[in-house]
């Protein structure tokens, strides 16, 4: 299982990681985001050591949610040396995700 | 929220409408429910929850900075402006016939959305 991130671990977790990091911004009752999980823990499994996956619940830690301007659920964003690089909104297939994280490795 | 016993018949109440609303309006806007019927029976449970906490069925698949505010724009309120003019719905609700993830039926078994239901209690 993908580890989930808070409000409060998010500094530590993904900002200050030194792998880049792909950050599942979900929602409990959003069926886009069931669809985009599997995607997401494949994902995690085939560039396991070379980046970070985490999930962030927008409910429960609206702070970082709002922070990185949030709106569109799911929201996938890559994080490289604490900044936002990149980010995909929607249940988008896993190769277009493979995609976008290649530029960041 | 969680749910408690004494107002389980005010949630299915909501739910009954939900779901009777969605398939109404699937068939109205000739749009198709997702082949995964969890992803329907998900939003329809998201929707009736947002309706019994803020008096509409504010979208289930956004962020927003304050709910309250958000329901008294009526932008994201269940269908919202994008699915009225566009019928872009991307909760995946209602989906268009030439959408890759576009089942075949426009109604859900109350039995789906309940399974959901229970599955989302046991895992939180």
């Amino acid at each position: 299982m993908t580890e989930q991130v808070t409000d409060s671990s998010f500094k530590d977790v993904v900002l200050e990681s030194n792998v880049p990091v792909l950050v599942d911004f979900w929602a409990p009752w959003c069926g886009p985001c069931r669809m985009v999980a599997p995607v997401v823990e494949e994902i995690a499994s085939q560039y396991e050591g070379q980046i970070k996956v985490v999930k962030l619940n927008t409910d429960e830690n609206p702070n970082i949610a709002s922070q990185y301007g949030i709106r569109s659920i799911p929201t996938l964003m890559i994080f490289k040396g604490g900044q936002r690089v990149d980010m995909v909104v929607g249940a988008v297939p896993k190769a277009t995700l493979a995609n976008t994280l290649e530029k960041y490795l | 929220m969680a749910s408690t016993n004494g107002n389980l018949a005010q949630d299915d109440k909501t739910l009954g409408a939900m779901k009777k609303f969605a398939e109404q309006y699937a068939k109205r806007t000739d749009t198709y429910f997702c082949v995964d019927p969890s992803v329907t029976a998900v939003v329809i449970e998201g929707l009736a929850r947002h309706k019994d906490e803020l008096g509409a069925p504010l979208c289930p698949c956004r962020h927003y900075e304050d709910k309250e505010a958000e329901v008294k724009a009526t932008y994201w309120n269940c269908p919202c402006v994008p699915m009225r003019e566009r019928k872009e719905c991307h909760c995946m609700l209602f989906l268009t016939p030439d959408n890759d993830f576009a089942g075949e039926q426009q109604s859900i078994e109350t039995e789906e959305i309940l399974k959901v239901r229970e599955s989302m209690a046991a895992s939180s």
